[in-house]
């Protein structure tokens, strides 16, 4: 459970609370999904990345945790913003509550946009438009040079079927820790073994494609 | 999930003061060694020794006697002591000021060593410098101050000041890191710049901010929503906070729990997953604290000691719950004091093979696959929990105290034969796996044995394999097994394997004869190769017989396909095998081809019996009606071959037979090998005017000689093609010019213009006739190359022959022999080709030069 080792990195996932982040970490980390309790503070996972330990911290969104969400903000080199595509206040809150909290973490923290629960929202129903997350995102980022990442940090996501789960992580840890060809081949050979999104990242990876342009 | 972590022991029962009146509370608690010290409410520190002791039965309890007390005077309450035990010291907090006692008189230090305004203090356990006879401590004014001084036996010398933006109702330090709990939130100070680092919001006014440090640079903080934050001195988190209770009054740690202590209850919570393990009901707790790894506790009135249950107590109550991830994180971060590393391991194997057994009850095969192999269980544990599967002459009994209660997998199964047959699988895979290995290391019967029989019973085609290639299994309850299983195949390789080559013929031809079914037995050819590389020829003799009536073509590969370092025997001596295989016709040709052609063994006998057997077959076809025009063919092509190739065989009996049948082309051959070419040529022409098969008659019968005779062979067959006794010789013209003007036929032109009639037009031959005059010229020319060259190597030969004898030898009365050392008389002398001069009759042998012993050859000779 603890940091025994030092950390190369640390992520934190941030949002309104039930917005789905720790079963995004636990679909990424576990292969599962699964209930989960409201968080009560905060937790912690640890993930390898080649040769390198990411420290992965999921918050509570409860407001009675602000001030400790952003404590553990701290020293964060990428920050997850995590909020649920049926609820457009909590994309709203990404701005005006989570982000000031950011004030803590790394300068060049990567801020990555996240949109949960996809599997819940249809293009009808669906309040919040690629275009606005992909606009926030690249706001969020203004403070440093993403030019060298294929695309904006911004991912929809389902912890349920699993879809776009792992490429976020991929992004970020790749963003944050690069590694080459070889290590990333062996890699995702380690993850595709706990994880089953064999088809899913597959038909994603296609998407990604069109997104960057 | 709950578990005994700790158990309470009353320490002081009663704590027994000057006026023992009802209002006397205790405030504060420090143990230190076999000192005990208490601060009550009434302004008095009292002193105790404290004994610990163990008895037969493991139990721990304490023996305390008082040893005095001090009346402080100003009716306070001593709300903090601290013991510094290299200064002889205690530190005392009463009525905001710090002061300081002996540790044994409890008279106080005259010197003018106090502190006022102090709200708390507390002391660097890890400071900066390390000055044995000075301790460092850290103190919180009631103003916006924090102080830091070093303390020695008689003095508070003040280090430096701490500015605040609140004054601090809490603090902890380690190295040159403050935390302070403030009025609204914790911050961390660095105390060597000042800097003062906002941590998180906590109210202070109505929650008690309390800071613990714990371990090097690290500090647990009772924070907001009943969390048990850590921070590092750095000022951010390695570990998610502890859920505990609201209102905690103090913590303690000893690894690897934490104790928190509210007014009713003691809860003990585990730092390896953050969970609540235990929770003791305490009311009125006054004081909690761990003081070199023992945690004490106190209420109003008495002290008690917080003792850990052993660990294998708990990790064996774990285990029982089936708690396996907690008791195996609890084994690892075991207090291993007074255990050496193997005394440990050794250890921690038995909880993991425990762990790993309750992992396989519940069939989570996969962490009990890897509990077993981190373990290095014995791998007949494993076995033994499968019935049968173990050797029937294995002795094995498991370990006493068991690893486990499960008698077998039958218990666990219920009689669900799909769960029967999952459980098996796993114990297949785990015996392939360590297959080979470090771990299968002195049980390799046991391993093959058991995989043997869960092989037979699923029929898996592993089996083969197992039995045949280095194998433990034995033959003792493997045969049983086998043949109850009905795989008979694999029970005639192990036995083969074993050397009992009779036994597994034995078997393995009962499986044609009966015709029982196994699939994995390949059939009578697998019989045939196990005979034919069979080097006990008796055991083939035996029953080669037996294969031979089965199957005559198949069965003689016994004797044709034998490894080349086969020994040779009398049993299997070519002669002997060939009377033997006299009943079987076709079984002794591919034999006697065998010999012929593979072995390449030169006796006419062999030859000679090949040559009549195929001659006997065509004869035999040829008798015969409606026979197929190929197999005839074949059967002459053989016989052809085989004349053709061999020189070894009796030609006249072979002939005598042929001629009797009208079989030219084999008579040509025959002739040819007789050297009667004429007569064989005359044959190709006359009666099969196969020209081609002539043409090519003259070139493989002159292979190997000279051109001479090749030559000669083609002048016959000219001879033959322009016979002007032959009454149909019209038709031989064309072939004959055919032949001349062949680019592969050689002649001798003169003898063949000698015999070409007159009447035949240049035309027809001109095609020959500038081939012959054109390798005429050739050879002319050649021949003349090659005089010239003679020419020019003479001329080189005269000029170096001038060259040496240019020189001049001067003779006179000076020169003398090279040899006698005396002039010379004569005009007569020798010279060699090195310039050596001596007289004629010195020159004992004109090849060697008397003086340097050099050698010349006969070519140049002396003068
Ligand atoms: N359909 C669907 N439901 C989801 C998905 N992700 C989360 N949920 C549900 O949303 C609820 C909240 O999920 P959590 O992961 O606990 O949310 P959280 O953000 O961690 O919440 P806090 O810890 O309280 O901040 C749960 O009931 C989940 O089952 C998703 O991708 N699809
Ligand atoms: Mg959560």
């Amino acid at each position: 459970m603890s940091t025994k080792q030092k950390a190369d990195l640390k992520v934190i996932i941030m949002g309104d609370f039930n917005v789905g982040k720790t079963s995004l970490i636990c679909r990424y980390i576990e292969g599962k999904f699964k209930q989960q309790e409201p968080t009560i503070g905060a937790a912690f996972f640890l993930k390898q990345w080649g040769p390198y330990n990411v420290a992965v911290w999921d918050t509570a969104g409860d407001e009675k945790y602000a001030g400790l969400s952003q404590f553990y903000c701290r020293s964060a080199g990428a920050a997850i913003l995590a909020f649920d595509m049926n609820d457009p206040k909590t994309f709203e809150s990404l701005w005006a509550r989570f982000t000031p909290m950011l004030g803590a973490a790394n300068e060049n923290c990567l801020r990555v946009v996240v949109g949960t629960k996809m599997d819940t929202v249809t293009p009808e129903t669906r309040e919040i438009t690629v275009e606005d997350g992909k606009r926030l995102a690249r706001e969020f980022n203004e403070h440093i040079d993403i030019s060298k990442t294929p695309f904006e940090p911004y991912f929809e996501t389902s912890s349920k079927d699993g879809r776009g789960v792992q490429d976020v992580f991929d992004y970020i840890f790749q963003y944050c820790l690069p590694l080459s060809d070889d290590q990333r081949k062996s890699q995702s050979k380690v993850s595709r073994s706990t994880i089953d999104l064999m088809d899913d990242s597959c038909v994603h990876k296609n998407q990604k494609g069109k997104c960057g342009c | 999930m709950s578990i005994k972590a700790f158990e309470l022991v009353p320490a002081i029962e009663r704590v027994k003061l000057m006026s023992d009146k009802a209002k006397t509370q205790i405030e504060c608690l420090d143990v230190c060694g076999k000192n005990v010290y208490i601060g009550t409410n009434d302004c008095f520190v009292v002193h105790y020794s404290i004994e610990e002791e163990t008895n037969s039965s493991g139990r721990v309890s304490f023996k305390t006697e008082k040893q005095g007390h001090k009346f402080l005077t100003v009716k306070k309450p001593v709300v903090q002591i601290k013991t510094a035990s290299a200064l002889n010291r205690i530190m005392v907090l009463c009525d905001n000021t710090l002061t300081l006692l002996n540790m044994l008189d409890l008279e106080p230090i005259m010197t003018g060593a106090k502190v006022k305004g102090v709200s708390c203090f507390c002391i660097n356990e890890n400071p900066i410098r390390t000055n044995p006879f000075s301790v460092e401590i850290c103190v919180a004014l009631k103003k916006k101050t924090v102080q830091l001084y070093t303390v020695t036996e008689d003095r508070l010398m003040h280090l430096r000041d701490l500015h605040i933006p609140d004054p601090a109702v809490a603090v902890g330090i380690d190295g040159i890191h403050v935390c302070a709990g403030l009025a609204t939130s914790y911050n961390m100070i660095n105390s060597e710049t000042g800097q003062d680092q906002f941590l998180f919001p906590f109210d202070a006014e109505n929650n008690k901010p309390i800071i613990k440090r714990i371990s090097k640079e690290e500090f647990l903080l009772s924070g907001p929503s009943a969390l048990g934050m850590f921070v590092s001195s750095a000022g951010n988190s390695k570990r998610p906070p502890i859920s505990w209770s609201e209102n905690l009054l103090s913590i303690g740690y000893v690894h690897p729990y934490i104790v928190a202590m509210n007014d009713e209850f003691i809860t003990v919570h585990s730092i390896l997953d953050m969970q609540q393990k235990q929770a003791i009901p305490f009311q009125g707790g006054a004081a909690l604290d761990n003081f070199d790894g023992r945690l004490f506790v106190a209420s109003g009135r008495e002290v008690y000691a917080l003792v850990p249950v052993p660990f294998e107590k708990q990790i064996q109550a774990l285990l029982a719950d089936k708690r396996v991830t907690e008791a195996l994180d609890l084994a690892k971060n075991a207090n291993r004091t007074g255990m050496t590393r193997d005394k440990f391991l050794k250890m921690y194997r038995r909880i993991q093979q425990q762990a790993g057994f309750i992992q396989f009850a519940q069939k989570e095969f996969e962490q009990a696959r890897t509990l077993f192999l981190e373990s290095e269980i014995d791998v007949r544990e494993l076995i033994s929990v499968y019935p049968h599967l173990l050797p029937s002459n294995c002795n094995f009994t498991r370990s006493v105290p068991a690893l486990h209660e499960i008698a077998d997998v039958t218990q666990l199964v219920k009689g669900d034969n799909s769960l029967l047959a999952d459980f098996k699988y796993f114990l297949r895979t785990y015996l392939e796996e360590i297959r080979g290995t470090k771990a299968a290391y002195g049980f390799k019967q046991e391993i093959d044995v058991a995989l043997l029989k869960v092989y037979a019973e699923t029929n898996s085609p592993e089996l083969q394999t197992l039995v045949a290639v280095d194998t433990g299994c034995d033959l003792h309850d493997c045969v049983e097994w086998l043949t109850k299983y009905g795989r008979f195949h694999a029970l005639a390789l192990l036995y083969k394997y074993h050397g009992e080559n009779d036994k597994a013929l034995g078997v393995w031809t009962k499986l044609v004869d009966d015709g029982v079914k196994d699939e994995a037995f390949p059939g009578l050819i697998f019989i045939v190769e196990v005979l034919a590389n069979l080097s006990d020829h008796e055991l083939v003799w035996k029953y080669i017989d037996w294969v031979l009536e089965k199957d005559e073509e198949m069965g003689v590969k016994v004797l044709t396909e034998r490894p080349a370092n086969d020994p040779p025997s009398e049993r299997l001596r070519p002669d002997a095998v060939i009377d033997y295989l006299h009943r079987f016709p076709s079984a002794v040709i591919t034999y006697l081809e065998y010999l012929v052609f593979q072995r390449k063994l030169e006796k006419e006998t062999y030859h000679t019996h090949l040559a009549v057997l195929y001659l006997d077959n065509v004869l035999r076809l040829m008798k015969k009606d409606n026979v197929k025009k190929e197999e005839l063919d074949s059967a002459r092509s053989k016989l052809r071959h085989m004349l053709q190739m061999s020189s070894l065989y009796r030609v006249q009996l072979i002939l005598g037979k042929a001629k009797e049948t009208d079989m030219h082309a084999e008579c040509a051959i025959l002739y040819g090998k007789l050297e009667e070419h004429d007569k064989a040529l005359r044959i190709l022409v006359h009666k099969l005017k196969d020209f081609g098969g002539a043409e090519n008659y003259c070139l493989v019968n002159s292979e190997g000689k000279d051109p001479a005779y090749r030559k000669r062979l083609f002048h016959i067959l000219l001879s033959v093609y322009l016979d002007p006794s032959y009454e149909r010789r019209d038709t031989l013209i064309t072939p004959a010019v055919t032949l001349l003007n062949s680019s592969v036929a050689e002649f001798d032109t003169i003898k063949v213009l000698q015999l070409l009639p007159d009447n035949w037009s240049v035309g027809l031959l001109s095609q020959f006739l500038t081939r012959a005059v054109r390798s005429s010229m050739h050879n002319s020319r050649m021949t003349r190359i090659e005089r010239m060259m003679s020419r020019v190597e003479n001329l080189r030969c005269k000029e170096q022959c001038i060259e040496l004898q240019r020189d001049p030898v001067v003779v006179n009365e000076e020169r003398l022999c090279a040899v006698c050392k005396r002039a010379f008389n004569d005009p007569t002398f020798v010279r060699y080709p090195n310039g050596v001069v001596t007289h004629v009759h010195c020159a004992k042998n004109k090849f060697i030069c008397p003086v340097t012993g050099r050698l010349f050859s006969s070519g140049s000779g002396a003068s």
